[in-house]
C-alpha cells in the first residue's frame, strides 16, 4: 500500500516549507559575508575604480545566491517533514507512523484504521505556515556592512600610497637625545628606594624600661607611677612575647581547617546516614533474613567513607570478609563497631574535638603525662571502641591507677581515674575511686551507660518494640543522665 | 468485525469501566486510568500509599465491574507462601486410600488483591513470584497454569512505616506499574464523606469478561508505533542507567541501577493502551512521556547519594525525561526541531 495522496502532498508541502526557510536564512547569511567582502573592496575602490562598484555589487549578489543555493539544494527527509507536519497541527505523530508502517510487510490490520483516521485529519486541515522563520545571527549585523559600504562609495577614495615607503627612522640627534631621556628614565626606575629606619621593638622596649624604671622619676601620665604601689610596677612590660603570641594567634586565624565549622549541618551528617541505611537494612529481620548484596553495599560504603579519614575502614573490610565466608553475624558485628567508630568521630566533631591542632594534637603527650599523675577529664577518654568497657574484656596488664587527691577531697565522691592502654586496639581502663574504689567494680559508670543507651538505640531501631514504649526506655536514659 | 470496529468497542469499554469504578472512587482519576492500563496491557499494578486512601476499596471495585473471579490475600509477617499457592494434602477416598489432593490456593484467582503486600516476609512475597511472571505455580514439582486473565493487584504501604519489609527488586521489576496514591483535595473529601456516610448503596454493574479483557490484549499490541517514538522510549529507559555514556547529568549521580528491559516494555505497551483508549490507533511521543513515572519510578534504584539527598524517583524520571527530549531537539538542525 503506498501513502495516500494527501499525506503525500502534506509532507511535500512541509519539505517546501523546510526548504524555502532554510534558502533565506542561508541568503541572508550570504548577503552579510558579501555586503562585508564588498564592503572590504570599496576601500580599495581607488585602483580599481567604476570596476570596484560592479564588483562589490557582485560580491552581494554572489553571497545571497549561494546561500539560497545551499538552502534549495539540501534534501528534506520525509520522515523528518511528516515529523515536522505532526508538530505543526497537533496531530500525535500520526503522520509520521503512517509513512513508516504503510509500506511495511509487517503491518497490523489497525495501521489501516490509522491511515483512515490520518487521511480524514489530513483532509480536514487548512493550508498555512508550518515552518517558523529563523533569523541568522548575521541579519542584525547585516546593516554594518551595507551602511560601510554606502559610506565608502559616496566618500572620496581612500588615498593609497604611491611609490618608495617614507622614512620613518629618526635623525642621529633625535636619536641621542631620545637615548639619554630614556636613560634617565631608567635610572630613576631602577634606583632602589631610600629604606626607612624601621625601629625595632626591642628599641622601643628599651627607651620605655628606661622611663618605667624603678628608679626613675615619674613623670605624669606614666604607667609606673599609676602601679606603684603594686608589684607590677617593678614588673617590665614583655613586648616581644606579646608580638609572638599575637603573630601565633594571626597565624592560627590563617590556618582555616582549625577553626570550628559552624555552617555544617550535623543533622545529615555520614553516621547519620550511614546509620539510617542501616536500619533500612536490618530493622525487624534476623541475620539470616538480611539480604547479603545490601549488606556488602553498605559495607563497601562504609569502607569507602573509612578511606577519606574515618577509622573505622578495617572494621568494614573485616565484615566485609566476613560477608564472603558465609558469616552474616560476623559481618553485622563488623558493621555495628564501625557505626560506633562513626559515632563517636561524629560526636567529637559536633563537640569540636575533631578539629585538629590543639587538643588532638596534644592528646598523645598528656596520655605520657598520665603516669606522672596529671589528672585527665572525661572529655579526654575516647569512648568510641568497646573493647575494655565491659568486665572481662581489659586486656591491659599494668596495675590499675590510684585515685587522684582531687577526688579523694570527699570521702562521699565517687570518681572515676583511668588510664588509656596501647595495643592494636587503643583502649581505656578505668578504676572507680572514692567510696566505691574498694568495691570490685572496675568499670566507669558513664561509659557504661553510654554504651548500654548505644544499644538501646540499636534495639529500638533494629528490634519490633511497640513504638509506645520507645518514649519510656529513652525517658529511662534521660533519668539516669539527669542523676 | 473490523479492527477498526474493534478498536472503537475497546474505547467503549474502558471507558464504561472506569464509569463504573468511578461511581464508587472520588478522585483518583488518574489512579484508575493507570490501574486499567496496566491491566488490559496485561501487567500486574502495586498501589502505593498511607492507610485509609482507598487502595483496597479501588481493586474490589474493578473487579465487581468484572466478570472474573477474584480473591483478597490480607498479607502478614506470619503468612506462608503455602498459604498463597495452596499445598497438597491428605484425603481418603471412598475405598479407604489415601492419596495426596492439590488443595488450591487464593491465588487460583483471575483477579488477585494482594493487600499491604510488604507485611509478610520475603519468603513469602517471592511466592508471588512465578505466578506473576509465567502465569503458573509449582507446587509439589508440578506446574499448575493460573486461570487467564492474570491480574495481581498489590497494594502496600510506605517502607518507611513500622512492619514493613520491602520487596526485593526481582519482584518490583514484575510489576508492570507502581502507582503512588496521593491524599485527595478538599472538595474530594467532602465527596467521600458524602458518598460513604449516607444510606444509599451504589451497585457496581458487570461491563467486561475475561475472553474480551483477553482479545482487547491481543488487539493493543497491534497498535503501531514510529520508530523515532520507540526510539525515544529507549532512550529514556537508557538514559537511567548513569553508565550510559549518554547519560544525563542527575542519573549519574543518583543512580545505581538503572531501569531493566521489562520497564521499556511496560513503557511502550502502555502506551499503546494510553493511544487506544484516546482513540488513537498509533503510539505518540506524549504517551511515553505520560507513562514514565508510573513505569520506572519502581525500577530505578538509587545510590548512597540518592538516598541521602532524599531524591524522589519521580521528579528524577521528570528530569531524565526533559534531559532526553531536549538531546533529541539539540541534534535537530533548526528548522527540523
Amino acid at each position: 500500500m503506498t501513502h495516500p495522496l494527501p499525506i503525500e502532498t502534506l509532507v511535500r508541502r512541509v519539505a517546501r516549507q523546510v526548504r524555502l526557510r532554510r534558502a533565506e536564512h542561508a541568503g541572508v547569511r550570504g548577503a552579510f559575508w558579501g555586503a562585508a567582502a564588498a564592503a572590504l573592496l570599496l576601500v580599495f575602490r581607488s585602483p580599481l575604480g567604476a570596476v570596484a562598484l560592479a564588483l562589490a555589487a557582485g560580491l552581494v549578489a554572489a553571497g545571497v545566491l549561494a546561500g539560497v543555493a545551499w538552502g534549495l539544494a539540501r534534501r528534506v527527509g520525509a520522515r523528518d517533514a511528516a515529523r515536522v507536519a505532526d508538530r505543526a497541527f497537533a496531530l500525535d505523530d500520526r503522520v509520521a507512523t503512517v509513512l513508516e508502517w504503510a509500506e511495511r510487510p509487517d503491518r497490523t490490520p489497525l495501521v489501516d484504521a490509522l491511515v483512515a483516521d490520518t487521511l480524514a485529519r489530513v483532509e480536514a486541515l487548512e493550508p498555512r505556515r508550518m515552518v517558523e522563520r529563523v533569523s541568522p545571527r548575521e541579519a542584525r549585523w547585516l546593516p554594518v556592512p551595507v551602511l560601510a559600504g554606502l559610506v565608502l562609495l559616496l566618500a572620496p577614495p581612500v588615498p593609497m600610497p604611491a611609490g618608495g615607503l617614507p622614512d620613518f627612522l629618526p635623525s642621529r640627534g633625535d636619536e641621542e637625545r631620545e637615548e639619554r631621556s630614556a636613560s634617565t628614565l631608567l635610572e630613576e626606575r631602577t634606583r632602589p628606594l631610600a629604606k626607612e629606619p624601621l625601629k625595632r621593638a626591642m628599641l622601643e622596649e628599651r627607651d620605655f624600661a628606661q622611663r618605667a624604671g624603678a628608679s626613675g622619676a615619674a613623670s605624669a601620665g606614666d604607667l609606673a607611677a599609676i602601679f606603684k604601689d603594686t608589684s607590677l610596677s617593678g614588673q617590665r612590660p614583655d613586648f616581644n612575647s606579646f608580638l609572638k603570641k599575637g603573630d601565633e594567634r594571626l597565624k592560627l586565624l590563617e590556618n582555616v581547617d582549625r577553626l570550628p565549622d559552624l555552617q555544617s549541618d550535623f543533622t545529615s551528617t555520614t553516621y547519620k546516614m550511614v546509620f539510617r541505611k542501616s536500619k533500612a537494612l536490618s530493622s525487624g529481620l534476623r541475620p539470616d533474613q538480611i539480604s547479603p548484596q545490601k549488606l556488602r553495599e553498605l559495607l563497601d560504603e562504609m569502607e569507602r567513607l573509612g578511606r577519606k579519614g574515618g577509622t573505622w575502614g578495617g572494621d568494614a573490610a573485616e565484615g566485609m570478609e566476613a560477608l564472603e565466608g558465609g558469616e552474616t553475624d560476623k559481618a553485622l558485628q563488623a558493621m555495628q563497631k564501625a557505626l560506633d567508630k562513626m559515632r563517636a568521630m561524629d560526636e567529637a566533631q559536633r563537640s569540636g574535638k575533631g578539629l585538629r591542632g590543639g587538643r588532638e594534637r596534644d592528646r598523645g603527650a598528656r596520655g605520657r603525662d598520665r603516669g606522672r599523675g596529671e589528672g585527665v577529664g572525661p572529655e579526654d577518654q575516647d569512648f568510641g571502641d568497646t573493647d575494655g568497657l565491659l568486665p572481662g574484656t581489659g586486656r591491659s596488664p599494668l596495675a590499675k591507677g590510684e585515685a587522684t587527691a582531687r577526688l579523694r577531697a570527699r570521702p562521699y565522691d565517687v570518681g572515676v581515674e583511668g588510664e588509656s592502654r596501647r595495643g592494636r586496639k587503643d583502649g581505656y581502663d578505668t578504676n572507680l575511686t572514692g567510696r566505691g574504689g574498694t568495691m570490685g567494680s572496675r568499670l566507669q559508670y558513664l561509659g557504661v551507660v553510654g554504651q548500654y543507651r548505644k544499644q538501646m538505640e540499636d534495639a529500638i531501631a533494629r528490634e519490633q518494640i511497640p513504638r509506645e514504649y520507645h518514649d519510656q526506655i529513652k525517658e529511662y536514659f534521660q533519668a539516669l543522665d539527669e542523676r | 468485525m473490523g479492527q477498526e470496529e474493534r478498536a472503537r468497542e475497546f474505547v467503549g469499554a474502558f471507558q464504561a469501566l472506569r464509569a463504573e469504578v468511578e461511581k464508587v472512587i472520588v478522585g483518583h482519576g488518574e489512579i484508575i486510568t493507570h490501574v486499567l492500563t496496566g491491566m488490559f496491557a496485561g501487567g500486574h499494578i502495586l498501589l502505593e500509599g498511607v492507610p485509609g486512601l482507598g487502595k483496597t476499596l479501588l481493586i474490589k471495585t474493578l473487579a465487581e465491574g468484572l466478570e472474573l473471579s477474584f480473591s483478597r490475600i490480607q498479607f502478614t509477617p506470619d503468612l506462608m507462601p503455602a498459604d498463597i499457592v495452596g499445598t497438597n494434602i491428605i484425603v481418603e477416598d471412598a475405598d479407604g486410600r489415601k492419596h495426596f489432593q492439590f488443595q488450591h490456593g487464593p491465588i487460583f484467582a483471575h483477579i488477585l488483591l494482594a493487600d499491604e503486600i510488604n507485611r509478610a516476609t520475603p519468603k513469602t512475597q517471592s511466592a508471588l513470584l512465578e505466578g506473576m511472571q509465567e502465569g503458573a505455580v509449582t507446587v509439589g514439582g508440578a506446574s499448575r497454569p493460573l486461570p487467564a486473565p492474570f491480574f495481581v493487584l498489590a497494594t502496600q504501604n510506605p517502607i518507611e512505616m513500622e512492619g514493613t519489609y520491602p520487596l526485593p527488586e526481582a519482584q518490583l521489576d514484575r510489576f508492570f506499574f507502581k502507582l503512588r496514591v496521593r491524599y485527595p483535595a478538599l472538595e474530594e473529601l467532602n465527596a467521600i464523606i458524602d458518598r460513604t456516610t449516607q444510606a444509599r448503596q451504589v451497585a457496581v454493574n458487570r461491563v467486561l469478561s475475561g475472553p474480551t479483557v483477553l482479545g482487547f490484549r491481543e488487539l493493543i499490541r497491534e497498535v503501531p508505533i514510529a520508530s523515532h517514538v520507540r526510539d525515544f522510549a529507549s532512550a529514556i529507559v537508557m538514559a537511567t542507567h548513569p553508565q550510559w555514556d549518554q547519560a544525563p547529568e542527575v542519573a549519574r549521580r543518583f543512580v545505581r541501577y538503572g531501569a531493566s528491559p521489562r520497564g521499556a516494555q511496560a513503557l511502550v505497551l502502555g502506551a499503546k493502551v494510553r493511544a487506544l483508549a484516546e482513540g488513537r490507533y498509533n503510539v505518540s511521543v506524549d504517551d511515553i512521556k505520560a507513562l514514565a513515572a508510573p513505569a520506572l519510578r519502581h525500577r530505578i534504584i538509587l545510590n548512597f547519594e540518592g538516598e541521602a539527598e532524599g531524591v524522589d524517583t519521580d521528579t528524577l524520571v521528570g528530569q531524565i525525561v526533559e534531559s532526553v527530549e531536549a538531546a533529541a531537539v539539540e541534534r535537530k538542525e533548526v528548522f527540523l526541531r
